[in-house]
């Protein structure tokens, strides 16, 4: 049945979904991205960066501009250890397939991590208000800075954590972009942000924040033609690289399982690294009693502050 | 309501229990005094305030200098600046691998779009897409490397060594060697390329003795596809096959990243519920009455045997039942031949 199954597969090469697609076509002759044939692309002498710009943009770029995300993409891939790699090392010390470790250290981008689409949306946002409203680049900018800051809602593109005095990949980033000369409106937006930001930092006494990664280089991304979407698959996917260096680091010459007590050094999930700062331990009530326990222990209402 | 060390609870006063259950200690287990604390150990990358390094070079500064991110795949990986033939090569394997139409990965992304999530859960769950069947790349080097090792050992060309892998592996199942290219010159240029920039070794050389052998034993034409020529281009510029297998996931989840958005562009979402299986889509059990609960122990057939032959029976019977996982056996490491 098996066989059968696999014979018929190789004669039936159909996709599992059907789907009108603008992406790419394949056939038994050739893989067709946006209308070039992939392997085409390649012989002529294109680069990587140049396909991302034919597959998320479905056209060749400038020079300018594919020097720009391979600028992009180079510092943006490798971070030691942010939430991305540090989830390709734990998945890793169960010891699954690689990919797995891969996946979920791409995975950890969210709304905090590398938060590129919501800064992109951000921008597209304020500039179509801009527009309507007849507003200068510079006026809505600030418009920005204060209904961000006045609803206590954090700037997007603006502070990291571990680089407190400034990423060090952010504002050669924008520099980058000006030598190139690809600044654009998203450019002259994002550093009006950032202009108004730290002068209303500074009137309100605060320590200076400035630009991260995700500010400088979605604003590179955005420039250059990609969406927010777009941007955000690209410094996300790249970042699994180097969590895929970490992963197989892990693999090759680290302990699976993270908690060995023969390692000379205190392991990441060695016992003594837990700080336990819940509920105090609590005899477990036997089943005949259940029930008027669990009535006095909801009536009493004590677990609330311990809900998640 | 008693407390932790009065009661008895359940099993755990059993004396076959390995200690006392019910006297165990409470509270967390005290910091090691006697060691290190724990942190992050690699050899990949640090970071500090001001800086990123990544074996050893400041990232800033690479890109600074030109260097980009095919560059950085072999510095994170092989800890070495690329020689530019090396750099163009991969470069051009990445193309390649960036996209490959409604294929696997892509789908994944797709219906994981449909279900509306981030962008980063479709792109991660294509990158799963790459198992030991698709995108083996990592069975791949393991399997070339391996018969190349016991080449050297046995003093025998690669000539020779394809002949006996071509043997030795599932017919008709070589990895790297495959009827998917027949029509596409994309392998054989990726190829011919490596051989052009000056960056084809070993790897190489054997993947094309093993197509000569597959050629010779199958009645069904054969060549390399591109499983066997991106593994083998890859390995002869370094890279291992765990690092193949990883780069080239993670290539394509770029490209089902396209596809996350043109499903959400040209697609509607999809509920909990909504999609439906017709019933001729199912070949399981025929339609069957609920057993009332109270005739469940006159019903219910208890899973448990007690000999080897009608364990033996009852496996055989429940991979009758597609789904219960009794038909897929998997193979486990030796560990008479586990290597130390």
């Amino acid at each position: 049945m098996k066989e059968e199954n696999k014979k018929q597969k190789l004669k039936n090469r159909e996709p599992f979904l059907k789907r009108k697609t603008a992406i790419s076509y394949k056939t038994e002759e050739k893989t067709v991205l946006r209308g070039y044939n992939l392997s085409d692309l390649a012989e002529e002498g294109y680069s990587f960066c140049d396909a991302m710009f034919v597959l998320l943009q479905g056209r060749i770029p400038t020079e300018p501009e594919e020097k720009m995300l391979k600028y992009e993409m180079g510092e943006f891939m490798e971070h030691s250890m942010s939430p991305s790699a540090a989830s390709s090392i734990a998945v890793t010390a169960g010891r699954p397939n690689l990919p797995a470790a891969v996946a979920a250290a791409v995975m950890t981008f969210g709304s905090a991590h590398g938060p590129g689409a919501a800064h992109g949306y951000m921008m597209n946002k304020y500039l179509e208000r801009a527009r309507k409203e007849g507003k200068s680049i510079d006026e809505m900018a600030k418009i920005l800075v204060d209904e961000y800051l006045d609803n206590n809602v954090p700037v997007m593109g603006m502070g990291q954590p571990q680089h407190r005095d400034g990423d060090p990949r952010a504002e050669p980033t924008h520099l980058k972009q000006e030598e190139l000369k690809i600044d654009g409106l998203y450019l002259e937006f994002q550093r009006a942000i950032e202009k108004h930001f730290h002068a209303r930092r500074k009137e309100e006494g605060r320590s200076y924040v400035p630009v991260n990664c995700v500010g400088a280089g979605n604003t590179a991304l955005c420039d250059i033609g990609f969406s927010p979407n777009a941007a955000w698959c690209i410094g996300s996917m790249v970042r699994g690289y180097s969590c895929a260096a970490h992963a197989v680091y892990t693999l090759k010459k680290g302990r699976a399982w993270a908690a060995s007590r023969n390692e000379p050094m205190v392991q990441m999930l060695d016992l003594s690294m837990i700080n336990y700062i819940g509920p105090k331990d609590r005899p477990v009530p036997p089943q005949e009693e259940r029930q008027q326990y669990a009535m006095k222990q909801k009536e009493s209402g004590d677990y609330k502050k311990w809900v998640i | 309501m008693g407390n932790l060390n009065e009661k008895k609870i359940g099993n755990l006063s059993d004396p076959k229990l390995p200690y006392d259950y019910m006297n165990r200690e409470c509270g967390t287990v005290p910091l090691d005094a006697n060691r290190p604390p724990f942190q992050w150990v690699s050899e990949v990358a640090y970071k500090n305030i001001h800086r990123i390094v990544s074996r050893g070079y400041d990232t800033t500064e690479l890109v600074e200098q030109g260097y980009g991110v095919v560059d950085l795949l072999f510095i994170d990986f092989q800890a070495r600046i690329p020689t530019l033939e090396e750099e163009k090569m991969l470069n051009y394997i990445l193309i390649l691998s960036l996209e490959d139409g409604l294929s696997m990965p892509a789908v994944m992304s797709r219906l994981v779009a449909k279900s509306k999530t981030f962008l980063t859960q479709a792109c991660g769950s294509s990158i799963l897409a790459f198992g030991h069947a698709y995108g083996a790349y990592s069975a791949f080097g393991d399997m070339v490397a391996e018969y190349l090792r016991r080449a050297r050992k046995e003093g025998l060309s690669q000539s020779e060594m394809a002949q006996i892998l071509v043997q030795e592996q599932p017919p008709g199942d070589i990895l790297g060697i495959s009827d998917l290219m027949l029509e596409d010159p994309a392998a054989k240029r990726l190829l011919a390329r490596a051989e052009k920039l000056g960056v084809a070794g070993e790897h190489i050389a054997f993947l094309g003795e093993i197509a000569k052998a597959a050629q010779d034993q199958d009645e069904s034409p054969v060549d390399v596809d591109m499983l066997g020529a991106t593994g083998a281009t890859m390995m002869d510029l370094g890279f291992t096959p765990e690092a193949i297998w990883t780069i080239i996931a993670v290539t394509r989840s770029f490209g089902a990243g396209a596809h996350f958005i043109e499903e959400i562009e040209r697609e509607d979402f999809c509920r909990l519920g909504e999609t439906l299986t017709p019933k001729e889509y199912y070949d399981g059990p025929e339609d069957r009455p609920v057993p009332p609960l109270a005739d469940r122990h006159k019903t219910a057939q208890p899973a448990q045997t007690h000999n080897l032959e009608s364990w033996r029976e009852s496996f055989e019977k429940r991979k009758k039942l597609y789904g219960s996982g009794f038909s897929i056996v998997e193979e486990i490491e030796d560990p008479t031949k586990t290597k130390i």
